[in-house]
Formats: structure tokens, C-alpha cells, sequence
């Protein structure tokens, strides 16, 4: 018989994937356990197992395909397996609990994926005649509003929150369904610069609901139809509106391609004339365009990694308030103990960096300025002090930027927490780390100074109420005893939650940090 | 100008009082525009005097006869004595009764109601020409017109509806007595309806149609239970045969049609009812003066906000294409008088409901499972049978079922077909459903009376769902 097998939940809250590769083939034979597809999901790259013993009869998504959990993504032949799908199906809806079982149950479809279906078909908008009118009023094109109703409805307040966002307003209102659909996202704020300059960390903390993920509307709503051939007809039927937009636009409505037939006779919207007018357009400036050049824009999907390190962003920098106090350390010692301890560490096969000495240091200025290390819990009006020291260190990837995290820092000596810092590291630029392993830091890093620079505004791990900054560690002038000398220096860049830090806790734990690294011997007393 | 004419001025002149244009005349009083409605013959257009309204008085009727006539399985036995004469008389109380209140109700409204027929001068000017010589014209000079002159039945060649045993569906439901036999030209919903109420009233009917089936453009398993009950009914059905003429024989007239090889057939009758379709009723406007286009059939085409190509001229209704259904006409009527007022409104919804009232009856609205895959859904289809609903079978009509589309990744109700008892009434749930973009499961979810015939909606939802209780599911 045949098995489907869906997306399974490769995650908490996990409500879609990206396929990045097949591992298997149509027609290989596979055994239950055996990975057969990677997937990307916002956190991590998850390899898919095989739930039968069988042959693979049909793959569904391409590769690179986002799709959504819960949607069948591969078929088995199952040898020797009754047919039972029939009976399974019909007697028992609840019991289909784990999702590698098939089951034509109607799935529940997560909530993002839904304004995508809501668009599906040919100007279809799953609205109350109420809220249609309400778009019509507000002028807003009802089409690119994201439903946040049952099932992706869209309401009347997503219509009004619509048009105060600004997205989409038409002037003239009135007709429905415009031409050129905006992107969705709309509210989504300043986007985050990349994993370098003002770096701050991703993700992670505890399940994380996803918002809405304007993947849809990223992806379908572009107007990047291909070339549109030129119809050659005698007549054409159009609405007066039709015929008056083809004439603005030059038209010739015998030449757009009919989108429907009317009794018998080709008709045209007056979508099809813009489409065309603008395709016509777009081969123009391409001719004009001497030799065809790439695309002046590149449309690149923002989902996976990349979205979630957006939506932490745009979560951390509009919940918090963030304050960057910066001062810089003077760290001719740290260098030297470090150029010591080197030799010792590579016997051991561990290669030493400056990384666990901040981390050490962090967590004695952490131990003596605790309002760092906590997190304020809105919901609950409390603000959490935490007793224990996991530090999250903030790392550019391929994929974007994720943060990695060593637990229990104070336990751990300097050679442990290196080796354990460059184990992490390593497992997220090759994508190989756990979501266990990016999760629940209670204070991070960020050494932007790896690439180069001095200071930066780094936005916090949310909900950590402290990230702290590392710029270059190189030699620049300092004064001593009134004469400008070349001393190696560590710039800082402490950002803080200012609702529950102030500015004067936050120079408090700088300046212990400092001291700390400016005098690294100290650390042994920790 | 003629010499003569009084001249008149008006915010709105709105063409013809049917269900379209008197619902625009009474919005746009509503909306405190200066309104003007011109109707040459009867308020309330076709139909109410000519179509929907008569026509379901006498559908009723005569199902009532031919009811009690035939319930010996319910153990009741009589046999009806039909007046059409008087059967007539009460469907015209009827439809006084609504004339009359579509009068009131324009007057309450404050439009001012005028008499004849309407010419375009230009895109501002109209003549009124008023009924029968002599009675002059006058000009009405109006900031915006609304065009809803409605339809007419189409003429075969050959049969002039002014030949007395020639009938248009309008002259059949005035007959003062019951014909003998009647052919019936045209298996439509119009042809399809009125075979079933001259066959119950005792009328030997044969129907010649030129497509290969009855209710052509419905699905086939959707005419399947009215060909079912005609056949019953001792209707008898040519198919593939197009009427090329009459001609009088004995004390009836003899029927001619030709099929496709050109082989000639006669069919003896009384009477004859032509009802292959209607046309709009755009050739007596003079609307090339107002500038206003029409399409090779005589349509107008219009916009979302039922604007012609002039701009402050409107066309709604029958004249503004198909469907031809009176109520879209009224909907078209009302977005027009708001337009005019300046209201945001538009045409925007989502799918219109259909009716036909053979027996069984038929219900339709927004898309078939063929065209929700066209337009690029992934339907699923929920069916309920009425041999399955308690309801159904206590009526004695049972034949027939409820089916709904909707997009299997959403849920979303996309369009139902209903055929079988009372199909005309159950079909407007499905349609608040689809104009409030519900699912599968809102509907599934919904509790419906017991024992009506409603359930089997709420049925199909949930066989769509894959848990129906009264029926295997798919």
C-alpha cells in the first residue's frame, strides 16, 4: 500500500520548513529510520526520517520549496502492509495524533500560511461583505490585507489597522482588488543589518511563538509575471473601464491575451491590460538596456533564518528600550596572560582565544551587578533574577546570525568554556547545532570586533536585559601619565533593557568588567 | 426639442421599474437625491408582472393540484377540479398586491414616478414618450442615468409571439383555460418550469429542445432528478432538434423542427411556448446619442460600479449582462444609486445565488468543483442525499441532494449545488456563508433544526469533512 508521510513538527513551534535537499530518489528503497530530506526550519537545518520500510513512489516539494507542517511532502509503497488507509481514515479522527501517520484528515493548517490560501483563486477575498465595504471606504485593497480571523478571515480591524499602517491605500477607492498587490509585512519595522556591524543575537529563547509570517506575501506577490505574448484578435470584449485604462496605457486590447471568455468572445479585465502594459514596458527598457543584464533588483524569499532573525529583532528593539554605554579597557595584561596560557591550552589541543576570558569576566561582573542577568516577565509583572550563567555568544553564519550558547560559564574553567565556545561556534556555521544548544542563555556576546570596528548598538538576546559588545582588541593610543603610548585596547559596547537596568548599573558592571579584564589574574579568585 | 415639450430637470432618471431599477429609484431617494423613474408598462418590471412572481403562483398552484391528486401512498385520495380561469385570477391579486406596493413605496421615497418610454437626447437629456398617440413627450434633463430596461424574449424565426397559438412565457401564464397539449420549444429553466406546471394542470407536453439535454449550462447530475420527475410526468423530450416553423392543422397547429442532418419532424399540439432565452432591451433607447457602447448581443458593458462607458450614465440589470436574475439586478441597482451619491460602494460580491424552480427544485451558487479547480483551488466535495434526510422523506420528496465546494487546504466554502426539495431556499445559506468567507467548518459546526431539510446541509459540510454521520463518507 501507499504511505503519505507529512512535514513532520521537526520543532516546537515550528509551523513550516524549507526543503534544502532530497536525500532520497523516486524509486529507492529506504528502511524506516533513514534520513530522506534535510529541512530548514527557523531555527536549524533537521534531517527528516523515513517512518517506513518501503520504496520512495513520489516526492512532492522541490527542493527549496517552503512548505507547511502537516502537509504531505513524500509517498511510500509499503510492501506488505494491508490496506488499512480506508479504515484508519475513517474510524478514528482524534487518535491521528502523531504526524507521520497519513489520514485525510482535514489538517489544520498553521495561521501564516493561511493569507497565502486566502489569495489563492482568481481574486478571491475571504472577507464579511462588511469588511470589503470597510476596505472600499478606507481605500485599502482589501487583497493585500493579511487575515488575522478564523482561518485567516480578514476582519474589519485587520482592514482599519490596514489602512493606519498605510499599507495599500488606493486613492479612488472603490474598485476592489488592485492591480499591483503590495508586498504583506507591512508593519514590520527597520530590518536588522547583518551578522557583522551592529550585530546583536537571534532567536532562541523558550518557544518563541513565529508571527505571521509574511513569507506568502514575499514570495507570491512580487509582479513578476514573465514576458506576456501579444494576443492577435479581431475583437475583444472590456468593460468601459477596461477600454478607457487600455487607451491610457496605449494599449491595443485585440493584442492583451484574454483572461476569460464571454459568450464566446474573448474577454479582458482591465488587471490583464496593466499586466500587459507593463510587461510591454519592461521589454522595452530591456531593449533599451543594451546587452540583457541581470535583473536590476534580485528578489531573494525572506523566510527561514533570515526571517526569524528579523522577527527577533523587530520583537527585541520594539519591547525593549535599549541603552549603549560604551568604554574601552585597557588589556596590555589580558594579551600577555593569554600569549602565556597559549602554548599550555594547544598541548591540550585547545586553541585559546580571547572569548573565554571575556566570558569568565562577564560572569563576575554579572555575579556582582545581578540586574544584568534577568529578564523582566511583562505578563506575569515580575522580573526574573537568574542564579545561573549561561552565556550566549553571538555567531555569523552563512545562513545569518545565531547564537550559540555555553551553559553554566561560572562552573567551568577557562580551557572547558574555550573548547566548549569553539565546539558551538563550529556546529552553527556548519548548521549542525541542536535547538537545544541555541537556546537558553541568560546573558550573551557579541565580538563583532572579530571582522573589525570599534563600537557598535547592539540589540539585546530578548528578553536578556544585557548583550555585551566586543570591538577590535588591537593597540591605539592611550595616555598615560600625560603622554599619548601604544597599549592594546578592548572597546565595549554594553547594551541594556533600561526598564529594568539603568544607565548607572550598566556603567557599574562595564566598569567591574573592565577591571576584570584589565587585571585577568583576578579571575582566579572566581 | 419638440415644440410642446415640457422640460424637466432631475438628480437621477432611472429607465425602466423592475426589480433593478426600482430598488435604484428607491436607494437614491433614501440617499436624498432628486429622483425620477420611467417605466412604459408596469411597476415592478418583468418580474413581478410577467416572470418570477406569476410564474411561482402558478408552479404552486399547480403542484398543490396535482399534490392532492396523487398522494393515494399517503392515503389520500381526491381528485382536483383546476379553474385555470380563476388559478390566473389569483396569481394577478398576487402580483397587484406587489405592483401596488413597489408604487408605494417608490412614492414614500420621494421618487417621482413617470410614465413611458425613455430616448436618450444625449448624455444629459432624455425624451419621454409617452403610451399611445398624441399623449406627447417630454424632455427630462438629469445629472446621472440609470439604465435598466430589462429583457425580452428571444423570437424564433417563424413563430411571432403575435400569432395567437404562438405564446412567450408572459402570455402562457395568462392562458384562461388549460391547453389540450402543448409543445414547448426550449428546455431551459423558463421552458422546464412551465412544462411541469401545464403537465401537473393536465396538459399533454412535449418539449423539443436543440442541445442534447435539459437545463443546459447545469451540471448533468443536477438536471438528472428534474429530467427524472418530467419523464414522470409523461412529458415527452426530442432532443437535437431546432423549431423551424408552424402551421395550422385541423383545431391545432402542427410544429415543425429540423435536426442536424436537416430531417424535418412534426409535433401536433395546441398551443405552442417559445422560451429559448431573452435579450436586453437596449434598441429602443437611442443610446448612441448619450454616447453609451453595446456589445454584439446588445448588452452594456459595465464596471465594478455599474458605470457604462460614460461616465454618469449606469446600466444595471438584465441590460447589463448575464446572469439575467432579478436579483442582481437589484444589488447592481442599489451599488449604483450609492455610487452616484458618492458612497464607496462597489459590486464585490463573491458569488450569486441562483434559483430554478422545476420539480425538484434547483439551487445554485458561486463555483462548481470544475471551477474552483480552474481557478486554482484544490476542492473537496461534501454530498448529502435527501433519501438520507428524515425531513425530505416525511415530505414525499426525496429525490435530489446538497453538495458544497470548498478549498481543502483552507476550508473555505466555495459554492454549492443543491437539487431537491425546497433547493430555492436552502441555497441562501451557502451563499451568507461564502460572502462571509466560512469554512467547512463553521457550517459543520452549525446546529440545524430537526427535523428540517436544512440538515442536509450541515451534512455535506461534514461528509466534505470526512465525518458525516447520516452517510458513508468519502
Amino acid at each position: 500500500m501507499v504511505r503519505e508521510f507529512k512535514l513532520p513538527d521537526v520543532g516546537e513551534g515550528v509551523s513550516e520548513g524549507e526543503i534544502v535537499s532530497w536525500l532520497v530518489e523516486e524509486g529507492d528503497t529506504v528502511s524506516e529510520d533513514m534520513p530522506v530530506a534535510e529541512v530548514e526550519t527557523d531555527k536549524a537545518i533537521v534531517e527528516v526520517p523515513s517512518p517506513v520500510n518501503g520504496t520512495v513512489k513520489e516526492i512532492i516539494p522541490e527542493e527549496g520549496e517552503v512548505v507547511k507542517v502537516g502537509s504531505v511532502i513524500i509517498t511510500f509503497d509499503v510492501e506488505g502492509e494491508a490496506d488499512e488507509t480506508e479504515t484508519e481514515t475513517a474510524a478514528s479522527e482524534e487518535s491521528t495524533e502523531s504526524q507521520t501517520e497519513t489520514a485525510e484528515e482535514p489538517e489544520v493548517p498553521a495561521d501564516d500560511a493561511e493569507a497565502e490560501e486566502v489569495s489563492t483563486g482568481e481574486g478571491r477575498v475571504f472577507a464579511a461583505p462588511s469588511a470589503r465595504r470597510l476596505a472600499r471606504e478606507l481605500g485599502v485593497d482589501i487583497a493585500a490585507v493579511e487575515g488575522s480571523g478564523p482561518s485567516g478571515r480578514v476582519t474589519e480591524r485587520d482592514v482599519r489597522q490596514a489602512a493606519e499602517s498605510g499599507v495599500d491605500t488606493q486613492e479612488g477607492s472603490g474598485s476592489t482588488g488592485g492591480p499591483e498587490p503590495t508586498s504583506g509585512g507591512g508593519t514590520s519595522g527597520p530590518s536588522p543589518t547583518s551578522g557583522g556591524g551592529t550585530s546583536g543575537p537571534s532567536p532562541t529563547s523558550g518557544g518563541g511563538t513565529s508571527g505571521p509570517s509574511p513569507t506568502s506575501g514575499g514570495g507570491t506577490s512580487g509582479p513578476a509575471p514573465t514576458d506576456i505574448e501579444s494576443a492577435d484578435r479581431e475583437t475583444t470584449l472590456a468593460a468601459p473601464a477596461t477600454r478607457r485604462i487600455a487607451e491610457e496605457q496605449g494599449v491595443d486590447l485585440n493584442k492583451v491575451p484574454a483572461t476569460e471568455q464571454r459568450d464566446g468572445e474573448a474577454f479582458v479585465t482591465s488587471e490583464a491590460v496593466m499586466e500587459y502594459a507593463e510587461a510591454q514596458q519592461r521589454a522595452q527598457q530591456a531593449d533599451a538596456a543594451e546587452p540583457a543584464e541581470g535583473e536590476r533588483v534580485e528578489r531573494i524569499q525572506y523566510k527561514g533564518v533570515r526571517k526569524t532573525i528579523g522577527d527577533a529583532m523587530v520583537n527585541s528593539k520594539f519591547s525593549a528600550p535599549h541603552v549603549t554605554h560604551h568604554d574601552t579597557a585597557v588589556v596590555d595584561n589580558l594579551v600577555e596572560t593569554r600569549e602565556r596560557l597559549k602554548p599550555e591550552a594547544e598541548e591540550r589541543g585547545i586553541s585559546l582565544t580571547y572569548m573565554p576570558f571575556v566570558m569568565k569576566a562577564v560572569v563576575a561582573a554579572l555575579k556582582q551587578h545581578p540586574k544584568l542577568n534577568s529578564e523582566l516577565d511583562e505578563e506575569a509583572g515580575e522580573i526574573l533574577r537568574k542564579n545561573y550563567y549561561n552565556v550566549g555568544v553571538a555567531t555569523a553564519t552563512d545562513a545569518g546570525l545565531m547564537v550559540p550558547v555555553v551553559d553554566d560559564v561560572d562552573d567551568k574553567g577557562l580551557l572547558q568554556i574555550s573548547s566548549e565556545v569553539n565546539e558551538v561556534v563550529q556546529k552553527a556555521r556548519d548548521r549542525s547545532i541542536s535547538r537545544d544548544e541555541l537556546q537558553g542563555s541568560t546573558f550573551s556576546i557579541t565580538n563583532f570586533g572579530a571582522i573589525g570596528g570599534e563600537y557598535a548598538t547592539p540589540i539585546l538576546n530578548y528578553p536578556e536585559a544585557g548583550i555585551l559588545g566586543i570591538g577590535e582588541l588591537k593597540q591605539r593610543p592611550v595616555v598615560e601619565d600625560g603622554e599619548v603610548v601604544a597599549k592594546y585596547t578592548l572597546p565595549i559596547s554594553l547594551s541594556i533593557d533600561h526598564r529594568i537596568v539603568d544607565g548607572a548599573d550598566a556603567a557599574a558592571f562595564a566598569n567591574t568588567f573592565i577591571e576584570y579584564v584589565e587585571n585577568p589574574e583576578l579571575l582566579l579568585l572566581e | 426639442m419638440v415644440v410642446g415639450d415640457i422640460s424637466t430637470g432631475t438628480d437621477v432618471l432611472v429607465i425602466g421599474a423592475g426589480p433593478g431599477g426600482y430598488v435604484a429609484a428607491i436607494r437614491a431617494g433614501q440617499l436624498d437625491l432628486d429622483v425620477t423613474l420611467v417605466e412604459k408598462d408596469a411597476y415592478g418590471g418583468t418580474c413581478l408582472n410577467y416572470g418570477c412572481i406569476p410564474s411561482k403562483a402558478m408552479i404552486t398552484a399547480s403542484d398543490l393540484a396535482h399534490e392532492a391528486g396523487n398522494a393515494e401512498e399517503m392515503g389520500v385520495y381526491a381528485d382536483p377540479e383546476v379553474d385555470l380561469g380563476e388559478m390566473v385570477g389569483w396569481k394577478d391579486g398576487v402580483v397587484d398586491q406587489l405592483t401596488g406596493g413597489v408604487e408605494k413605496l417608490c412614492k414614500a421615497n420621494g421618487v417621482e414616478l413617470m410614465e413611458g418610454r425613455a430616448e436618450f437626447a444625449d448624455e444629459n437629456k432624455a425624451r419621454i414618450v409617452h403610451g399611445g398617440e398624441g399623449q406627447g413627450a417630454e424632455t427630462v434633463e438629469f445629472e446621472h442615468a440609470v439604465v435598466s430596461t430589462g429583457s425580452r424574449p428571444i423570437q424564433v424565426p417563424g413563430f411571432d409571439f403575435g400569432d395567437d397559438p404562438v405564446l412567450d412565457s408572459r402570455q402562457a401564464l395568462a392562458l384562461d383555460e388549460v391547453p389540450e397539449s402543448l409543445v414547448i420549444v426550449g428546455a431551459g429553466y423558463i421552458g422546464m418550469e412551465l412544462a411541469g406546471v401545464f403537465a401537473k394542470l393536465g396538459t399533454d407536453v412535449t418539449v423539443v429542445e436543440m442541445l442534447d439535454s435539459v437545463l443546459p449550462g447545469y451540471e448533468d447530475d443536477l438536471a438528472r432528478p428534474v429530467k427524472k420527475k418530467a419523464d414522470e410526468l409523461g412529458i415527452d423530450f426530442y432532443f437535437g432538434e431546432a423549431a423551424s416553423g408552424w402551421e395550422e392543422s385541423g383545431d391545432g397547429i402542427t410544429v415543425k423542427t429540423e435536426n442536424e442532418d436537416g430531417e424535418v419532424s412534426e409535433f401536433g399540439a395546441e398551443k405552442v411556448l417559445v422560451a429559448v432565452g431573452r435579450q436586453p432591451v437596449t434598441d429602443t433607447l437611442e443610446l448612441e446619442n448619450a454616447g453609451v457602447e453595446t456589445d454584439e448581443n446588445g448588452f452594456i458593458p459595465t464596471d465594478d460600479r455599474a458605470r457604462t462607458n460614460v461616465d454618469n450614465i449606469y446600466a444595471i440589470g438584465d441590460v447589463a449582462g448575464e446572469p439575467m436574475l432579478a436579483h442582481k439586478a437589484s444589488k447592481e441597482g442599489q451599488v449604483a444609486a450609492e455610487v452616484i451619491a458618492g458612497e464607496p460602494s462597489a459590486l464585490d460580491y463573491q458569488a450569486v445565488p441562483a434559483a430554478v424552480f422545476t420539480d425538484p427544485e434547483i439551487g445554485t451558487v458561486g463555483m462548481t468543483e470544475a471551477e474552483a479547480e480552474e481557478d486554482g483551488f484544490e476542492p473537496v466535495v461534501g454530498k448529502f442525499p435527501f433519501n438520507a434526510s428524515g425531513r425530505a422523506l416525511t415530505t414525499g420528496h426525496a429525490d435530489g441532494f446538497v453538495r458544497i465546494v470548498a478549498d481543502e487546504p483552507s476550508g473555505f466554502l466555495l459554492g454549492a449545488q443543491i437539487v431537491g426539495p425546497e433547493a430555492s431556499e436552502l441555497i441562501a445559506e451557502m451563499g451568507l456563508a461564502i460572502e462571509m468567507g466560512a469554512t467547512l467548518e463553521d457550517v459543520a459546526a452549525t446546529i440545524h433544526t430537526h427535523p428540517t431539510l436544512s440538515e442536509a446541509v450541515m451534512e455535506a459540510a461534514e461528509n466534505a469533512l470526512g465525518h458525516a454521520i447520516h452517510t458513508l463518507n468519502r
